[in-house]
């Protein structure tokens, strides 16, 4: 389900969201802030996404516990 | 140049302004003017000391009339008469004064007031005055009563112990009691008596000052007085005894009368006939009743005056505030006496001159004056002051970046960018979906009950929350989606989607189990919540976010490294893009841009199923710079040893170009200058039309002046070279300057990068905090049963929460918001901030009345 790929379509996805935030933001005199705050939230919500993918993508170490009891997993 | 909006993102256009003001029109234009609030007067007459300006007279009245109405206050407060509160006036925001008349008639009528309320005062302590005196007397005359009765049965043992040295002082009173001529007068025996009241803690000094004075040659006796006695100079309530001395001879009782008097002690006069005191205490009854009346009608009289004054008195205060601060910003016009007219320079925002003309065409349509008011555009060298126009979201983060400084005129305001980062970087840190909710109910709840808060008393710590109401707002959202992205509510896993990791069917309770990942498959949103309580959950998560700072760190740095090419491209100095923004962009990529694409390059690569080991990149880093191109036995890609000396080289050649670039072109565009026959002007001469010659020294203020280039209107200032540089030019001043930059610059990428970590150590703190407050209460609760288990997961589940909002919200969240502050004062706004600026500080009435609120 969710493979390298998903990288590419979340970038695509933030570019349209940008531009499509560029465009519709509300005209008026706060159309600066709605467009620098919807940008930027959108690339960094991104960045911490796609870091914690890109950190899970291909992982090192899997997780070891000694507490389990049995089925609980 | 096409009109523009103004926005956050870089200062208004401002223009200064002169307006020609006809003298009879002054104080209504300058009013209409404050309450538009968009123009900073400059002072025209700094060199007149505040007595000689021209309207101190009128600034003097209005400070007479301030002050009455401060003492109807304060009589207000005194009586507990409530005033009626400025919000209550259905016209608070416009409430000013139309015509001067209104103000000399609003002047006289609290005149009058304060004459009444005063006058009422008066009589009303004095009457109170009289009041304690009668009610002191009544309780003399009824303990002396007592008194008499019991000396008159002891004459002759007053006489004895007054006559008789040797007597002795003390003796047993039965004994002696009852003697056989009880009706023998005091007088007849020519012993006197002084009565009165003196306060409590004076008795023992009293006692002690009589009898040695008088070498025990008196009785006294003194009862007190049960209730307090209340002082109407100060309302404090004093307890009081009464006294009655008995002594022998006039003198004696001269005497004792002095030093009653001189202890404080209010001295009464009492019949010794019986008779003649119960009349006494008859009519000081009667006196007390009609006294109280006419107190009580006094009293009323004074609360209904106070009453009716507290209906306007915050209108009448508003007025008068915005009335003084318009004669003291007339008192910065400078008068021309031959034309009669008012002359005024000003700062305001370019957008807003149409409004202001048509504002003032407004003030002269209604006064009916020939006559108009001019408004005229000057050129000039100054800087303009900055000016960011915010709303009320906007504002506190535009504060934040206020507070460390004024950006430069038209420079990039970090303000709008921190609108989100601010928010984010704390996110970071502070990241739990739980907290998060809270944080944000708490905003969303200030800003729902916005206004009845913001009119409300507020303790300090309050007022800066909702200060920053729509910053939390932002935090607690982003503290949310962090959370998400961390996995963590409440330090409890959110499991969103099916896990990647799979225990394995069998094991036995108490092995080590080792979790196997689900093929192809990779958790798609946040971290893996199968994460959660593993052995080696830290060992993954440390991992994870000391890269996600570093790169994020990273993305923060670059982003505010490039508005200094924004800037560099608005002031048009392209010598700082070369010269500055763009070696130290090479430098910062090819040494952090590089370990940005190296975290990602290993994450992306699958090492296991290539077969490789997966290498080192802190050693790879520490390596790249001791010995550049020998990568070990563990390289990240083909070619990685070249690539790292290439990318080294470019960086050690930046260095040179960081520091002498700018120097050397600065210095060969002088000397240009100067062989062209440019001789270093320094000065800016300023066409005013504001003919006075006097004038001149404060025109050219010591600021950096700033060329406007963007009009046709005809410059009347001589700029020379780059167009910010006044002082002479000085090669060693700039070198200095520039090797310092550099220095700071390179050291900086590396201790910047460093600072970054702070979001991982941060963010690591408050889960482990988190995960151990709820081991200690609520999971301890959760192993009880039975109705131990019921009570104990009641009370821990408050003692949970309580620390939850205490400790892991407010305290952390403090300390999380710091730190993202810091991470923008200083490893965000070192990249570009320029900040030299002069704040735009209005003449607004609505700024006045923030400042000083009238209640």
């Amino acid at each position: 389900m969710a493979n390298g790929w998903s990288l590419i379509i979340g970038l695509v996805f933030i570019i349209v969201f940008s531009a499509v935030a560029w465009f519709v933001s509300p005209k008026g005199e706060n159309q600066t802030v709605w467009r620098s705050s919807l940008i930027l939230s959108a690339w960094s919500c991104f960045i911490m996404w796609a870091i914690t993918f890109l950190a899970q993508w291909h992982p090192l170490i899997e997780p070891r516990r000694n507490d389990l009891r049995a089925h609980a997993g | 140049m096409a009109p523009h909006q103004d926005t956050l993102f870089r200062s208004a256009d401002m223009s200064l302004t002169q307006l020609y003001i006809a003298n009879e029109i002054g104080r209504e234009v300058v009013s209409a003017l404050g309450e538009l609030g968009v123009m900073d007067f400059r002072d025209l007459n700094e060199s007149t000391s505040a007595f000689q300006r021209t309207f101190t007279q009128e600034i003097r009245r209005l400070d007479n009339i301030e002050r009455q109405l401060r003492y109807f206050h304060a009589q207000m407060d005194k009586a507990s008469i409530p005033m009626r509160s400025i919000y209550e006036f259905d016209d608070a925001n416009t409430l000013a004064a139309t015509s001067a008349s209104e103000i000399d008639e609003l002047g006289d009528r609290s005149q009058s007031l304060e004459n009444r309320v005063s006058s009422l005062n008066e009589s009303y302590e004095t009457l109170k005055k009289r009041e304690v005196e009668l009610t002191e007397w009544r309780w003399v005359l009824r303990e002396a009563g007592g008194f008499f009765d019991r000396a008159r049965g002891q004459t002759d043992e007053i006489r004895q112990s007054i006559d008789n040295d040797d007597a002795p002082l003390l003796r047993d009173v039965e004994q002696h009691a009852p003697q056989e001529e009880t009706e023998r007068s005091f007088s007849v025996m020519n012993i006197g008596f002084v009565a009165g009241v003196i306060p409590r803690e004076r008795i023992a000094a009293f006692e002690r000052i009589l009898w040695r004075t008088l070498r025990g040659n008196l009785y006294m006796n003194q009862s007190e007085i049960s209730e307090p006695i209340i002082n109407p100079e100060n309302n404090e309530e004093i307890n009081k005894n009464v006294f009655v001395i008995f002594a022998h001879g006039k003198e004696i009782i001269a005497k004792i009368r002095k030093i009653s008097e001189s202890l404080g002690a209010d001295l009464y006069s009492v019949d010794e006939n019986s008779d003649l005191r119960r009349d006494q205490i008859h009519e000081v009854n009667t006196r007390l009743d009609d006294l109280k009346s006419v107190l009580r009608n006094t009293k009323q009289t004074l609360d209904a005056e106070l009453t009716a004054i507290g209906r306007s008195l915050a209108a009448w205060m508003v007025i008068i505030k915005k009335e003084k601060s318009v004669y003291q910003t007339l008192n910065k016009f400078s008068y021309d006496q031959a034309r009669k007219t008012l002359i005024a320079e000003a700062w305001c925002p370019t957008s807003s001159l149409g409004l202001i003309k048509s504002t003032l065409q407004d003030v002269n349509d209604r006064a009916g004056l020939s006559v108009p008011t001019i408004v005229n555009q000057i050129k000039t060298s100054k800087t303009p002051p900055t000016y960011v126009k915010t709303n009320k979201f906007t504002l506190a983060f535009q504060t934040i970046i206020d507070a460390y400084g004024t950006a430069k005129y038209q420079e990039v305001n970090p303000g709008l960018p921190t609108i989100i980062t601010f928010p984010f970087l704390f996110a970071v840190m502070f990241g739990d979906f739980g907290h998060g909710c809270i944080m944000t109910l708490a905003a969303v709840a200030m800003i729902y009950w916005e206004r009845p808060l913001s009119r409300g008393k507020q303790d300090e710590l309050f007022a800066m929350a909702f200060y920053g109401r729509y910053i939390m707002l932002m935090m607690g959202i982003f503290s949310m989606y962090t959370g998400l992205i961390y996995c963590d509510a409440f330090s409890k896993e959110l499991a969103i989607f099916p896990s990647m990791w799979e225990w394995p069917e069998d094991f036995q309770p108490g092995e080590m189990i080792v979790a196997t990942r689900k093929k192809g498959y990779t958790y798609p949103f946040g971290m893996d919540w199968k994460w959660h309580d593993t052995d080696n959950d830290l060992l993954f998560s440390n991992s994870y976010k000391m890269k996600l700072s570093i790169l994020m760190g990273w993305a923060h740095m670059t982003f505010s490294l490039c508005w200094s090419f924004v800037n560099a491209r608005h002031f048009k100095s392209p010598i700082d893009i070369w010269g500055n923004f763009l070696p130290g962009m090479i430098f910062f990529q090819s040494i952090f841009g590089y370990l940005v694409f190296a975290i990602i390059y290993k994450w992306s690569v699958d090492w296991y199923a290539v077969g490789k080991s997966p290498p080192g990149l802190l050693n790879m880093l520490i390596y790249m710079f001791l010995q550049p191109g020998d990568v070990g036995d563990t390289p990240l890609y083909n070619g990685q040893g070249t690539v790292q000396v290439i990318l080294l080289l470019l960086a050690v050649i930046c260095v040179p170009i960081l520091l002498f670039l700018k120097p050397l072109y600065l210095r060969r565009e002088h000397n240009k200058a100067r062989a062209l026959g440019y001789r270093g002007i320094g000065e800016t001469a300023r066409v005013s039309a504001h003919d006075d010659d006097d004038e001149d020294g404060t025109l050219n203020g010591n600021r950096e002046s700033f060329a406007d280039d963007e009009d046709g209107v005809a410059l009347i200032t001589q700029d020379i070279g780059a167009g910010e540089e006044h002082e002479e030019f000085e090669f060693s001043e700039e070198m200095i300057h520039q090797v310092i930059h550099t220095i700071e610059f390179c050291l900086n990428c590396v201790s910047h990068t460093a600072s970054y970590l702070r979001l991982w150590a941060l963010s690591l703190a408050h889960q482990q905090l988190s995960i151990v407050l709820w081991d200690m209460t609520l999971n301890i609760a959760f192993g009880m049963s039975g109705v131990v288990g019921i009570i104990a997961t009641v009370c821990l589940f408050y003692l949970w929460f309580v620390l939850t909002v205490f400790v892991l919200c407010i305290m952390e969240g403090t300390s999380a918001m710091l730190h993202s502050l810091r991470l923008h004062w200083v490893e965000a706004m070192s990249k570009h901030f320029i900040g030299d600026g002069i704040p735009f500080e209005p003449f607004s009435f609505k700024v006045l009345l923030e400042e000083e609120p009238v209640e």
